[in-house]
Formats: C-alpha cells, structure tokens, sequence
C-alpha cells in the first residue's frame, strides 16, 4: 500500500503552469530523490505535497484515504532555505513546533531531546539560533520536520547549500533516518540521489520524465560501457575488438579502454575469450552502468 | 492550545526584544511631556528673561479636562505611530525571511495564527495605554487640579478600541504584503485619509471611530458619557472584527514562490 | 516649586535612563545593526527621546 498518492497535480501560477499533470505513489520506508534542473518545478511540488499551497488541480492522498484531513499532519516538511526565529534557542524552537503540531508540553520536550541527541546539537540546544551555522541550521531544520512523528519526510535541497562537511553531516542523517520513516527529496546533485536514494523521480518542466528505482532505471539503459585495462598495451587492440558485433564503441583513456556495448552479457563471453586466447595481461575488467548523469542529460535534452 | 502556544511565543518574542519595557515607556513620556511643558511654559519663559520691559505674559493656564487631553492627543498622534511601527512586521517580515513556511508547515489552523498574534500586540499595547494615561492623570491632577481617577480609567478602556481598530488595519496589510516599511506606510496612510474623511463629514458620520477620542474629550470635561461614544467604540470592534477575519482570508490565500 | 520640580521631573528622567540603558544592553547583544554599531551608541545616547526608539524600530538586523 502506497502512504502517500499525488494524482493528477497541476499547479498554475499566474496562467504559467509550473507543474503539469503529476502522478506518482511513495512507498513506504523507500527514500525517493526528486531530480531535475533548476526550474523544473521540485519546490513546487513539494510545497504542494507539505500541504503548504494547494494544488490548481489534483489533489494527494496519504494512506488511501477518501476524506482526508490536513494533510500537514501527515508530513515533516523542510523548506530550502529553513529560516528560524534567531532569537530562540535550538531547544525552546523545537518544542514550540511540537506544541504547534499538537503535542503536550511533555511530548515535546522528550521529543526535542531525542531529537537534539540524533542530530548532535544536545550541546547547543541552549544557544541562540542565531549563533548557528549553516550545517547546525540544516539539521535543526530536519530534527523540526520530524517533531510530529510524520509519516512522510519532505526535504527541499537538503544538502545544496552546505559546505561539504555540513553536506557529509546531513547526508549521514538521511542515511540513518531512512531506516525506519519514508523520505522524499528534491537535489540537483545526482551524486546525493545516488548516495541515498532507493528510487528517483526526474522532472522537467513541471513534467514527470521518468520514475522507478535506480537499478532499474539503469539497467533500462540501451548500452553499458566495459572499462578495460592491461599491464602492455596490447597491440591492435582497437582492430581487434571492433570486429565484434556486439561492440559499439571503443574511447581510449588514460589508463585503459571504456567500451560501450549493446549486450553486455555477450560482449563480456567474447571480450574474455578474446584476452585469454591472446593472451592480454588483464589487469582490470569493469562493467559500468550510464551514470545517473548521463541518464539525467539524456532524458532532459531529449 | 495551539493558539494560547503562539499566543506565549509571541509574549515571549515581545519580551526578549525588550518591548515590554520601552513601549510602556516611551507611551509614558508620550502622556506627561504636553501637560508638563504647558504647566512650566510660563515659568521657562519668564526665566529665559528675553521679555521686554513692561511686557506681561499672558499664557492662559489650561483647565485639567484641557491637561488631560493633551496626553490624549500626544498618545493619537505619536502613540498610534509607535504601534504601527512596532507591528508592521508582524507577519509580513516572516514571509519576507521565510519562517513563515517553517511555521505553517506544521497543522497550524491561519485563525490562530493570525488572532494570536494580534491579540500578543493588543495586550502590549493595552498595558502600555493605561499605564501611560495613569502616569499622565497623576501629572495632571498634581499640576492642574482634580479628575476623578474613574472617569480616567474609563475613558481609557474607551480608548483601547481605538488602538485595537488601528492595529487590525496593520493586520490586514500584514497578510498580504512581504516588506513591513510598505505595511507601516500604507495602515498610516489609510488611518490618515480616515481621519481627514471624517473630519469633512463629521455632522453626518458622527458614529465614526476616528471621532472616539474626541467624544472622551467630551466626556472628560462634561462626566457623562454620550450614545455618540458608545456607538463610534461599537462600530470600531466590529470594523476591527472583520478586518481581522479578512486578514485570516488573504493569508490564506498567501502563496510563496 | 523647585520641589515639586524634582518631583515631578526626577521620575522622568530616570525612566529615560532606563530607555537608554536597556537599548545600549541590546545594542551590546544583537549579532548585526543597520549600520556601524558606534553610530548607534551616539545615536541612544544623545538623541534624546527620539535616539532609543529610533534604535528599537529600526537598529537590528534581522
């Protein structure tokens, strides 16, 4: 069962549409990384999941339900650039936002704690928000988005504007959080999407380009490439294995060859049965899938 | 309790900005300054020693309804101001920075929200008007003679719903505009065009509230209470009410992007 | 009459310390002013009524 369905979203901005026509299930316990160019429509859509601005047209269901309250309950949103009131301290903001999210003053209070510890800024929970750093704001940001227990976890570019320290930091967290909640995030860095992420959705243009998990999305790639190196060059190499039918391409690189093929399976029969009949000193033998980059150049341009 | 948690926060927010005591302040001097100048006019005059030979001053010494007023009117000019300035940004300067989406993500219901806030500002302005009008009732009925400490307190409690009309107009622009310079400027220029279009049409709409501290200038020479006071003061809660319910309306309708 | 001045005019002055003090405390607290922060001391200081309040409206940043 889906936690959450996003049917049909259109969200119409002044007669321009920033997001047309999206529909899309999360899964629960799943990280999904929300991907595409500046632009593309991320913030947008998110803010729409968060309950924050109501889609033009469409609308979202969390758990399959038919009349379903605000939807704000459901969701720990962070916004992009999180800003705080500076003159609270880290401690008093969270249990603020608890309370506002319907918790007791108790709750709130074991929960900012639990909170405080998981993001390490126990020692600082007394200092004036104002005194933070950018990467010390960024998990303050994401220990308030989990205050309510949320069923679903929205972060809008949690990681692009920290040094890579404060990236480092807040990546881990992803990591750990993942484990037991349901995450949603929008990046424009593939790398984090890689990192973190089970699944991707690609945006452009307000439109969904493509979804699904990551494997799957590169193994519906048309060619992979088959890294080559060798102790000698071996002479003719380049001759010898464009006889194959199943080899498409051959790019000579510092240190070896990156070959991209059709069939994997029987490029990788006949490049092997090539080395060893010729007797090539093999020192590495890699199959490569398109980067997450390649694939996201690809479907954007096309 | 969600609403009484902003309404803390905000107590909180007033407080550690120091609000509590310089407006109370500042309202207090506001109150005593014309009263104290008028009594003392003649007396820095005569010691300033420029008069000519033979030249008496005359300076009528005002009556205490007079006095009273005074700290009235500096409380309607400068008073207003202070609380427009100190609640421009109320909301508006939490779209502008953005705090406004990290609050609202939570299931926070816009009414609370809008009504909390407002009622944080009326509670400090409220305080700080009684406080200031008492300070000036003791410098007046010391200089100038007696006023009977009820009929100040009342006129006072008259006068708190002036305020409160003031700052729902602030609330208003405080739900759809980012800059609060914008909000302070536009809530003074519709109280001014109030002020100036009452003033006209004085004779036929005498039940305006701009016209509220006029009647308890009445009230505080005459004792008696006029229908005009209690009808201009009805009328301002219920513009302030739906001015408030409006502003919860454009918040609402508030899109960030 | 130079009791009643005292009297009178004491109480005032001593609120306006008061005004003085406590905007040069948050002056000493705030992370950023519009402007240098010792503009401002004169500002409170010798601005008379007018200097603390101009401070309070319009001296933090953010």
């Amino acid at each position: 069962m889906a936690i959450m369905s996003a049917n049909y979203l259109t969200k119409t901005f002044q007669g321009h549409t920033v997001v047309d026509d999206l529909s899309f299930k999360l899964e629960p316990g799943k990280c999904v990384a929300l991907l595409g160019p500046n632009g593309a429509g991320k913030t947008t859509t998110l803010r729409m999941l968060a309950g924050f601005i109501k889609p033009s047209q469409g609308n979202i269901q969390f758990n399959e339900e038919q009349f379903a309250k605000d939807i704000r309950h459901y969701v720990g949103y962070l916004p992009q650039y999180p800003v705080f009131h500076n003159w609270m301290t880290g401690e008093e903001f969270l249990i603020y936002v608890g309370k506002l999210a319907y918790l007791s003053k108790n709750e709130a209070k074991t929960k900012a704690h639990e909170l405080l510890d998981l993001v390490r800024l126990s020692d600082d929970k007394q200092k004036r928000i104002g005194k933070y750093s950018g990467g010390m704001k960024q998990r303050l940001g994401i220990a308030q988005a989990l205050m309510h227990d949320p069923q679903l976890i929205i972060l809008d570019e949690p990681v692009s504007s920290l040094d890579p320290i404060g990236r480092r930091e807040v990546l881990n967290l992803i990591r750990e959080l993942k484990k037991d909640a349901t995450i949603l995030f929008s990046t424009h860095i593939l790398n984090d999407a890689e990192e973190v992420s089970d699944d991707i959705l690609l945006l452009n243009h307000g439109k969904l380009l493509k979804q699904g998990a990551i494997q799957e999305i590169h193994s519906q790639q048309e060619t992979k490439t088959i890294y080559l190196a060798f102790q000698d060059e071996p002479k003719f190499i380049e001759e010898r294995l464009k006889e194959f039918n199943s080899v498409f391409n051959i790019k000579r690189e510092n240190t070896g060859f990156a070959i991209t093929v059709h069939d994997v399976n029987e490029a990788r029969a006949q490049l092997l049965e090539v080395i060893q009949s010729e007797g090539w000193n093999l020192t590495k033998f890699e199959v490569l899938s398109a980067s997450l980059e390649d694939i996201f150049i690809k479907a954007v341009t096309e | 309790m969600q609403w009484q948690t902003i309404y803390k926060k905000e107590m909180l927010d007033h407080w550690r900005h120091f609000k509590w005591i310089w407006v109370p302040i500042v309202f207090i001097l506001f109150a005593v300054m014309d009263p104290l100048t008028a009594y003392f006019m003649p007396i820095i005059l005569e010691s300033a020693g420029n008069v000519p030979e033979g030249a008496t001053i005359d300076i009528p010494t005002p009556s205490v309804g007079e006095a009273m007023i005074m700290s009235f009117n500096q409380l309607n000019m400068l008073g207003v101001l202070i609380a427009v300035v100190i609640s421009m940004g109320l909301i508006s300067r939490e779209l502008s920075t953005g705090v406004y989406e990290l609050i609202l993500s939570k299931p926070v219901r816009y009414s609370h929200y809008m009504t909390a806030k407002f009622t944080a500002m009326m509670t400090l302005l409220s305080v700080s008007i009684i406080l200031a009008l008492i300070t000036g009732w003791y410098y007046v009925t010391v200089l100038f003679g007696d006023l009977a400490f009820t009929q100040l307190l009342t006129s006072a409690i008259f006068y708190i719903f002036y305020f409160m009309l003031i700052l729902s107009i602030v609330m208003v622009f405080n739900s759809f505009l980012t800059s609060p310079g914008l909000v302070a400027f536009l809530s003074i220029f519709t109280v001014v065009v109030l002020n100036a279009f009452t003033s006209i049409f004085d004779h036929v709409i005498t039940w305006s509230p701009m016209l509220i501290s006029d009647y308890i200038g009445t009230y505080i020479f005459s004792g008696e209470i006029e229908t005009d006071l209690y009808f201009s003061t009805g009328i301002a809660i219920i513009i302030s009410l739906l001015l408030l319910w409006l502003s919860i309306i454009l918040l609402k309708r508030q899109e960030m992007h | 009459m130079d009791d009643l001045i005292i009297q009178l005019i004491l109480p005032l002055v001593i609120l306006q310390l008061i005004l003085i003090i406590v905007a040069l405390i948050d002056l000493r607290r705030v992370e950023a002013t519009r402007g240098p922060k010792w503009v401002w001391i004169l500002i409170i200081i010798f601005g008379n009524l007018a200097g603390p309040i101009i401070y309070f409206i319009v001296g933090r940043k953010g």
